[in-house]
């Protein structure tokens, strides 16, 4: 409830609203322009100041966005899916589906089947590609060759109808509720409900969930994050030992604080989000993160959506925080000025900014919910529609500046229309990103 | 003697006390009573003590050699199988629930409810009738009634004897048995317990605990002991393969040779012959009323129990040595372990001049004959066992037929030139469809009473395996590359996938309700899968079935076709220009009185136009007069002219031009496609240019790749009618090799299945009770006002013994059920004559009920079910208030049919019903029969408590918590 309650509405109206000819609605021209306006920003004397320009990370120089005018039945995004040439959105009135090959959007609202209205969250099956849904009032739903099938907590053994989270483990299905987490076993019919009773919950508002490895992962408003093993069936739980809930008394002690919002366990390494901050936990050490010392905008984190043991985008209601290279604590955090009509990405390693890139807008709104991974791309879900971060050239971690062959680098030319996609705006660079040596 | 029997029964005693096995629950633990057998009880009422003798003598021995003590060994007889085919069980009495539920204690109890003391071989044992003993079987706890009845022992009245004693038809129909008085049979048990209450009393001043505990059993079978006891050759001689020798056994006199000493009759005739005192306990008696008399304790393993009376190794010898399985599988081996033969010396030697009677040796030798495997009885010769051919498929190389017969069990192997069965392969329970892979290596048989497919290698013609899948598989497809197998799991309503090579079943598929057959597109892209029951629909709307399309490369659903309005959605095929593909369906007005039958259209029948980009077409088969009943299966010629359907309810077999069929359709507006062909008549006259006689019940056909021939499978006379389709004729008759005979309940079924007995042969009874269960829908019957107490349709697996019928409860016999009101409201002409009427009920009688899928016999229970039944037993809500009695679950639906018979109102009347009261439904494999309620208003189990139980009138519900609501449910499905 409060993820959505508190939803992000700062912010004027997207003028970099989405459009079929891409830089049109910008002009072609424009776009070129606006590329004037990237600016970087040394700040401090990194290494690159005395010879050695910086390892950088990837910073995505190229958006485009996606709201109603572009089919969305709505511009609140609360979850996106890749799955595909598919991308699965789910907002707050209705489904929608972008086929990327195409670049048309499909949308379902209640009238259209779709048992309720605000899709919350969304999983897809790997083994059946169905689309599972997180329907925020209203329960469970399976979209499955165009068919809705829908499971509440009246008509089947749904612990709540205000889901937050859906993963897809094995055949079964997870369902993070208000009051519990659910299991639905697809083959055999049968409904676990988790809650206090049988699982460690000292909170049964569960937010969000994730699955890797044979392990489920909770995150719980008020008691952290809970692993469930599924071989064992067995419960693990991952508190904030020191308990206070205003401070962090002993700093990487373990989960930030217990009032959390996301999780997502990818190699090995589980990253969290809470309103207090966020962290990361390798198996051994856990590392918190907060605003006053790295690149998140904002304590209040809505989603974790880790990419790799490496790297994790974190959605706050200011923006996206990413860690691009924990490592070398790099972090790339997005935002985007309305006002200015400015995007901006700025990088950062601990506490010192090391670029500050200005772009079109990224983010159609700071108030971020949730990301999803697209090959090089992310797809990121905002209070005021759907942004997807285009990584050609991405890399993983950081490199030396000097072989930074993209993301940094002059888009093609804006000859007839700049930096032309056939959907959505786009937004770019078209300067090399010189660091601090410039 | 004497020795052993005291030692042991101490031991037994404070084994049964200290192996209460502790249930923890939230907060306290409770102790959870088990059961411990009546070898237990028989330790103090079995007469051991001189002191007290006869009323103690009478509990025990009386029950030993009583029925309710012979329960279990009754059901080995031909008429317990008799009874068991009636009621629908397709296993043999002994391993069925629904059986052993009044021949059996603790039938459904899990091992760990279970001491090693008790054995289910002894029927109904005390601990039926007086509940688990465990935690009052304490002789101090005995002595006083009070504290045992607080201790969990329950004192039986005559309405729950009645449980198992009502009167149930098959048991009747079979044994012509009267009506139990059940006051006249209380008042004999209750004045034995009375003798033993006075007697206890009488006696507790000088009862010694110690004297009547033995020690706890260990393994039975003990080489070390020369004698082991009946339960341990029991254990291995109970099966029919063993000629159900226990069992034999048991209801022979020498298994109740102990316990005559302990009657009247048997004291009598001990004093009669200069015996004093108590003949249990006299030598002269025990010689040859017990096994092992005389010797010392340790020569008896503490399984053996001389209760038994004349035990096997009365005449066989002990059996330590020779018991163990590898032994006995040997006979020289076993002879030398000590297997004594029987010679008849060993009978004379008892036998002879018994009490004064002279010995037929002969004739006793008949007596107790126990060969293996059992002979048959005259009475109840073996059943013929038909063929049933259902479904068919061609080998890739063209030269055979491949039948899938569901009655045999097997698969038919047909010549296609010769036109001759060359082989038949047992594959398993109903076989219902059958595909081969693209090599012809291999073909695969879905069985859907045992939930597998069989895997057969076609050059040896042997079933390699079996593959688990999901419930009750019904169409199997491979795919055109032949990695992947489909299956349909009808009951589970998804598509198994199975890797063709490793058999391991790489994704399952959500289906529509009831996925029945299924067909490849010529390009091999597409699977399109029929579904014979509508999807849920909203209250009092119209059904809305589907067509599954499936992407074979994604190995995803693609597309689900809505086919409104219709309904059982069976045969399917593909035109080979990939463009469309054709369903056979049924379109049922079940929103309307069905006496609209006169009007020609309750339910009609058809076709349905599957056009590859997902859009529908329906149109009749039916014509004025003539209808088309029962569509079941469509095929279409190669070049695509034709396409032939199959009539199981009408014998037929329609040609259709498909050109002109697809003409007609085209030709229309979207008004008349959508509204005017699905319903018309006349139509159908444009498009069938020659309906073909078959033999009957015609189900599965197929066209031979030349496009010169069709085969179909005429399902109940056991043999393939060849169609010439140059001359549209049949031409050829394949005798399959059933029984020539016609059986009652083989006459019952043709009859079930054909459309003879309905006005203008709209329907047959299979139209409604497809597989003999349910069609999903909520009927109109009675012509009392439009929607006016709307019916959900229930199963007739099993229902012989849950009268009275309808959900009214107003039938009290199937005779009326199918009888007079049949014709009244549902068929409109003259009712089946008396002949006709006894097979139909005969054979719906027999329409087999399929095991449950939740819980194997005897299995143990998941922990969700075991909360469950606690739930479904409590009798008090989670804040401790007590559930009055009527409102328990347990109360109306008690084992082993769930149901009590009764109408109830348990608050579901709705505004269109007319009655309050509605029949208790039983609830056998209810998993399988949604919709619920009279009305078929809740989908799902969840929905009657949670929509349609505001008041706690159905059950005290409101209390539980989702979980235990959870819990609840899973535990029903083990029903």
């Amino acid at each position: 409830m409060r993820r959505l309650r508190d939803r992000g509405i700062e912010g004027s109206r997207d003028r970099w609203r989405g459009d079929p000819i891409g830089c049109a609605g910008i002009g072609p021209h424009m776009a070129c322009r606006l590329a004037a306006l990237i600016v970087v920003a040394m700040i401090g004397l990194p290494p690159a100041a005395q010879g050695e320009p910086p390892d950088m990370p990837y910073v995505y120089t190229k958006w485009e966005q996606f709201t109603t005018k572009d089919g969305l039945p709505n511009d609140h995004i609360f979850a996106v899916k890749v799955d595909g040439d598919r991308v699965w959105i789910g907002t707050e009135d209705g489904l929608a589906c972008l086929n990327k090959k195409t670049g048309k959007i499909k949308s379902w609202r209640e009238k259209d089947g779709l048992p309720w209205r605000v899709v919350g969250a969304i999983d897809v099956a790997p083994k059946t590609g169905d689309v599972w849904l997180g329907l925020f009032g209203g329960g469970l739903a399976r979209f499955s060759g165009g068919r809705f099938d829908h499971w509440h907590q009246l008509n089947s053994g749904l612990v709540n109808d205000v889901v937050y989270g859906v993963c897809i483990e094995n055949d079964n299905v997870w369902a993070a509720t208000t009051a519990g987490a659910s299991r639905y076993n697809t083959v055999t019919g049968e409904w676990s409900i988790f809650t206090e009773k049988n699982a460690p919950m000292e909170e049964i508002w569960n937010y969000g969930c994730s699955y890797a490895d044979g392990l489920v992962y909770l995150s719980v408003w008020g008691s952290g994050v809970l692993e469930y093993n599924v071989k064992r069936g067995t419960w693990k739980d991952y508190l904030d030992p020191d308990g206070e809930m205003e401070i962090d008394l002993y700093r990487d002690d373990g989960i930030v604080h217990v009032i959390t919002t996301g999780v997502t366990y990818i190699d090995k390494t589980l990253w969290v989000s809470t309103y207090f901050g966020a962290c990361r936990y390798d198996g051994r050490h856990w590392r918190g993160f907060y605003q006053h010392d790295s690149g998140l905008p904002s304590d209040f984190g809505n989603a974790a959506r880790g990419r790799s043991a490496i790297e994790c985008w974190y959605c706050t209601d200011k923006g996206v925080g990413v860690v691009a290279d924990f490592p070398s604590d790099t972090w790339v955090t997005y935002t985007t000025d309305h006002k200015a009509g400015k995007g901006k990405a700025v990088v950062q390693r601990g506490k010192k900014i090391i670029a500050e890139i200005t772009t079109m807008p990224n983010l159609p709104h700071n108030y971020a919910l949730w990301a999803d991974f697209d090959g090089n791309d992310v797809w990121v879900g905002t209070s005021k529609g759907l942004g997807h971060a285009i990584g050609e050239g991405y890399y993983p971690g950081v490199r030396s500046a000097n072989k930074t062959s993209h993301g940094l680098q002059p888009v093609r030319p804006c000859a007839g229309g700049g930096s032309v996609r056939t959907r959505g705006s786009v937004a770019t660079t078209d300067q090399p990103l010189k660091g601090a040596t410039e | 003697m004497q020795r052993y029997v005291c030692g042991m029964t101490a031991a037994l005693l404070i084994a049964a006390a200290i192996g209460v096995v502790w249930a923890s629950g939230p907060g306290v633990r409770q102790r959870h009573p088990v059961y411990v057998g009546a070898r237990v009880c028989a330790r103090c009422h079995a007469g051991q003590n001189s002191e007290h003798v006869v009323s103690r003598w009478r509990t025990f021995s009386q029950w030993r050699a009583s029925k309710h003590a012979l329960a279990y060994a009754s059901l080995w007889s031909p008429e317990s199988k008799e009874i068991a085919r009636l009621s629908g069980i397709p296993v043999e009495p002994q391993d069925a629930p629904a059986c052993l539920g009044c021949h059996a204690t603790a039938y459904d109890a899990e091992a760990w409810e279970k001491e090693d003391t008790f054995f289910l071989e002894d029927g109904i044992q005390c601990e039926s009738c007086h509940g688990p003993g465990s935690e009052y079987i304490d002789p101090e706890v005995m002595m006083d009634r009070e504290r045992s009845i607080m201790n969990g022992m329950k004192m039986p009245d005559a309405q729950f004897c009645m449980k198992c004693h009502n009167v149930k038809g098959s048991h009747i129909a079979v044994l012509k048995s009267e009506p139990l008085d059940i006051e006249k049979e209380l008042k004999t048990i209750c004045r034995r317990a009375e003798d033993h209450a006075d007697a206890a009393g009488h006696t507790s001043a000088r009862h010694n605990p110690a004297s009547t505990i033995a020690d706890p059993p260990d393994d039975p079978i003990q080489a070390q002991h020369d004698y082991i006891g009946v339960m341990a050759c029991a254990a291995c001689h109970t099966t029919p393969a063993r000629g159900y020798q226990f069992s034999r056994w048991r209801m022979h006199r020498h298994a109740h040779a102990y316990a005559i000493l302990g009657t009247p009759a048997g004291v009598e005739m001990a004093a009669r012959e200069g015996v004093d005192g108590n003949p249990q306990r006299s030598p002269r008696c025990l010689r040859c009323h017990a096994t092992g008399t005389g010797l010392p304790a340790d020569r008896f393993s503490s399984g053996f129990n001389p209760t038994d009376g004349v035990q096997c190794e009365g005449c066989h010898g002990p059996g330590g040595a020779y018991a163990n399985t590898d032994v006995m599988r040997d006979e020289q081996t076993a002879h030398d372990a000590g297997l004594r033969p029987v010679a008849e010396q060993t009978c004379r030697a008892c036998h002879d001049n018994a009490h004064g009677r002279k010995f037929d040796y002969e004739a006793a030798i008949k007596m107790i004959s126990h060969a293996t495997p059992v002979e048959d009885d005259a009475n109840y010769a073996t059943v013929p066992r038909y063929k049933t051919p259902v479904n068919m498929a061609k080998s890739p190389n063209g030269k055979e037929l491949y039948v899938a017969c569901e009655a045999s069990g097997s698969v038919i192997i047909v010549d296609i030139v010769a036109r001759k069965v060359v082989a038949e392969i047992e594959t398993g329970g109903q076989p219902n469809d059958v595909a081969f892979s693209p090599d012809g290596y291999r073909a695969y048989v879905t069985n859907r009473l045992d939930d597998n497919v069989a895997v057969i290698d076609t050059a040896t013609r042997t079933v390699l395996r079996t593959v688990p899948v999901g419930d009750d598989p019904h169409g199997v497809l491979v795919d055109a590359s032949g990695k992947f197998i489909y299956v349909l799991n009808t009951m589970a309503e998804s598509v198994s996938v199975l890797n063709a090579e490793t058999f391991v079943e790489t994704r399952r598929l959500a289906a529509s309700r009831s996925p029945w057959s299924l067909a490849l597109s010529p390009d091999g892209k597409l699977l399109a899968v029929t579904n014979n029951l509508s999807r849920f629909v909203e209250f009092r709307t119209p059904s809305v079935s589907e067509v599954t399309l499936i992407d074979t490369e994604r190995g995803e659903v693609a597309h689900r076709v809505a086919v409104p309005g219709a309904n059982l959605l069976q045969g399917i095929a593909w035109h080979p220009s990939g463009e469309f593909a054709l369903i056979t369906l049924n379109r049922t007005k079940n929103l309307v009185p069905m006496t609209r039958l006169l009007q020609g259209w309750t339910i009609t029948n058809g076709l349905g136009i599957i056009w590859r980009d997902g859009t529908v077409d329906q149109v009749l088969l039916d014509e004025p007069h003539m209808c088309f009943p029962d569509a079941a299966d469509v095929a279409i010629s190669p070049d695509g002219k034709i396409a032939l359907v199959t009539s199981s309810g009408s014998d037929r077999v329609a040609v259709v031009d498909v050109a002109k069929l697809i003409g007609m359709i085209r030709n229309a507006s979207t008004y008349e496609r959508e509204l005017v062909l699905p319903n018309h008549l006349g139509k159908p006259t444009e498009f069938v240019v020659r309906h073909i006689s078959t033999r009957n019940s015609p189900r599965g056909v197929l066209i031979a790749p030349d496009g010169r021939t069709a085969f179909v499978a005429n399902a109940l006379d056991d043999s393939i009618t060849v169609i010439d389709l140059a001359a549209l004729d049949a031409v050829e008759r394949i005798d399959l090799g059933g029984p020539k005979t016609i059986t009652k309940a083989r006459f019952g079924e043709r009859l079930f299945h054909s459309a003879d007995i309905t006005f203008h042969r709209q329907f047959s009874c299979h139209s409604c009770h497809p597989d003999g269960h349910v069609d999903g829908l909520t009927y109109d019957i009675e012509p009392d006002g439009l929607g006016v107490s709307p019916v959900d349709n229930r199963t007739l697996r099993g229902i012989l013994d849950t009268a009275p019928f309808k959900w009214e409860g107003t039938n009290p016999s199937l005779q009326r059920q199918c009888g007079p009101r049949l014709a009244v409201f549902f068929t409109r002409i003259d009712p089946f004559t008396p002949d006709e009427l006894s097979a139909l009920d005969y054979y719906i009688c027999t329409i087999p009920r399929p095991p449950n899928r939740y819980r194997p016999l005897g299995g143990e229970l998941t922990p969700a079910q075991r909360r469950g039944k606690l739930m479904f037993e409590r009798n008090v809500t989670n804040d401790g208030r007590v559930i009055p009695k009527d409102n328990r679950c347990v109360t109306c639906h008690f084992a082993p049919l769930f149901t009590d018979r009764t109408r109830r109102d348990v608050d579901t009347r709705m505004w269109l019903d007319r009655e309050v009261e509605f029949d208790v439904p039983h609830l056998n494999n209810i998993y399988d029969s949604a919709p619920y309620l009279h009305n078929g208003i809740a989908k799902t189990l969840e929905e009657i408590w949670t929509r349609y139980n505001p008041n706690d009138l159905h059950g005290v519900t409101n209390d539980m918590t989702k979980d235990q609501l959870n819990d609840l449910i899973e535990y029903l499905k083990t029903l």
